[in-house]
């Protein structure tokens, strides 16, 4: 078996009489004794792509069989593993049925032949190894882990519709850590081409605001106080920059980003931002008050002479800020019913946490979408300024 | 989720009737619409989209791609725009770059 921890079905398996061998994925292929065992579980909480790269993986140490899929609590991860063809398990994880289950299915590995399966896999699989790894370098374009400052929190929810995505989110402290600059953006359309702006379009945002001193000046800015003017220059030269590189050097391609970028004082609660013609984030007040940051400016990439204003919120504390892509709005049910804002909105609620601001939402989402398959990307930020 | 794009050229003005929703799986027939009048001279590209019910990101980079393949020579004219599918493109700032109309005799 492979999975993070040790899940429940361990002790059940045990119970039922199977000898289970548990590693965590890192360990796939490198004590030698994956290949041995009769029937390989997978937890379908590790995700797609990583059950992707463990079954190859296991392909390779030619174990005789494809692996199982069993459900350990994460009812969308399991789902999109057995859309992707996966065979599975779930509960109830009774000793007969699991009995009963196991056995059939190391039956029918021993029917298909190994030479036939990796036949199959052999055509799939080049472009799938690309994809995969793209998928993966993308990866390294998302921040490991987003700043803490002291007083506030900052979660992240990240669920691209294919291997690669347009949507992207970053969160980076500025001026010596005095700011924290955060952007959540869409490209518009899916795939490589997207995925390609993507890692364009974030590195040239977070490079031109990094490499912007505080002393120059932001046009604009003359009507914010001295403290939001200090992280006003290089959000407005990163946003005007980034825009006129695109606009310069890739306007034919038609491409175009909505952006939401913020600097925030943590020690003020101000903020200001440009919204690129991004859907409008929602602050939520400690009372339950909501307020929407409309656009400030066109996206990114569409025209070359855009022009930026500066937009400005403080969050108090027990304050939050939710930033979202299209595809939580847009995400469709099985009958094809669009989220909408206004279940979203409703969704946004005080919380205690970053964490529970985003787990109300996505729970809210996941309701309404119950399984049905995942057309957009879907990206989701939140900020929290803690109760003192 | 159905999309139709039907395009009618004449005395340099293109006439596209779209039709149903346009999203990253349609953008790329709406695109070979575009690029065929495109061949031709033109002076102004008017979309009929009373009867388009949705238009996503990624549809609305048709648009965008219409806008840069033309260049400023050619007008473009969104006529009839329902009023979600408006909101999508005042979003993103994209009317700035275009005529959006009401429909005519309305």
């Amino acid at each position: 078996m492979v999975a993070r921890g040790r899940p429940p079905l361990v002790d059940a398996l045990v119970a039922a009489g199977f000898v289970v061998r548990l590693r965590e994925p890192g360990e796939v292929g490198e004590s030698g004794d994956d290949d041995r065992a009769d029937v390989v579980l997978l937890a379908a909480s590790l995700g797609l792509r990583r059950v992707s790269q463990l079954s190859r993986r296991l392909a390779e140490l030619d174990a005789r069989h494809s692996p199982l899929v069993f459900d350990d609590g994460d009812l969308s991860a399991l789902e999109s593993c057995v859309r992707a063809g996966f065979d599975f398990v779930s509960p109830p994880y009774s000793p007969v049925l699991l009995r009963t289950r196991l056995s059939s299915s190391w039956e029918r590995s021993r029917v298909t032949s190994a030479g036939q399966r990796r036949a199959v896999d052999a055509t799939v699989s080049e472009y799938e190894r690309d994809l995969s790894a793209a998928g993966e370098l993308q990866a390294g374009f998302l921040p490991d882990v987003l700043p803490k400052p002291l007083g506030w929190e900052l979660a992240a929810r990240f669920r691209p519709a294919r291997m690669v995505s347009g949507d992207f989110y970053d969160g980076f402290e500025l001026l010596d850590g005095r700011r924290l600059g955060f952007v959540v953006a869409d490209v518009c359309d899916k795939g490589f081409g997207a995925a390609l702006f993507m890692a364009l379009i974030r590195t040239l945002l977070r490079h031109s605001a990094e490499h912007t001193p505080a002393t120059r000046a932001a046009d604009g800015a003359s009507d914010l106080s001295p403290r939001l003017t200090f992280g006003a220059g290089p959000l407005l030269h990163a946003v005007e920059d980034t825009n006129r590189y695109l606009a310069h050097n890739h306007l034919r391609q038609g491409y175009f980003a909505t952006v939401f970028f913020g600097v925030l004082d943590p020690l003020s609660g101000g903020l200001v931002y440009i919204n690129c013609g991004h859907n409008p984030p929602v602050v939520v007040r400690a009372d339950g008050t909501r307020t929407s940051l409309r656009p400030t400016g066109p996206a990114i990439g569409m025209l070359a002479d855009s022009s930026y204003q500066l937009g400005k919120v403080f969050l108090n504390p027990g304050d939050s800020l939710f930033v979202y892509t299209d595809g939580v709005v847009e995400a469709r049910d099985v009958a094809g019913r669009r989220f909408g804002s206004d279940a979203m909105l409703a969704a946004v609620r005080p919380a205690r946490s970053a964490e529970a601001l985003l787990d109300t939402v996505d729970d809210a989402l996941r309701r309404h979408v119950d399984g049905a398959e995942q057309s957009d990307d879907i990206t989701m930020l939140g900020v929290h300024r803690l109760a003192a | 989720m159905s999309f139709e794009a039907k395009s009618h050229v004449w005395d340099g003005i293109a006439t596209i009737r779209l039709r149903g929703e346009l999203e990253s799986k349609s953008a790329g027939r709406l695109n070979r619409v575009i690029e065929e009048v495109a061949t031709q001279e033109l002076h102004r590209m008017v979309l009929l989209m009373d009867q388009l019910t949705y238009l996503s990101s990624a549809g609305l980079r048709s648009l965008v791609y219409a806008h840069q393949k033309l260049g400023r020579g050619v007008e473009i004219v969104l006529v009839g725009a329902l009023p979600e599918v408006a909101e999508t493109i005042r979003l993103t700032g994209f009317d700035r770059s275009v005529v959006m109309q009401e429909p005519t005799g309305a």
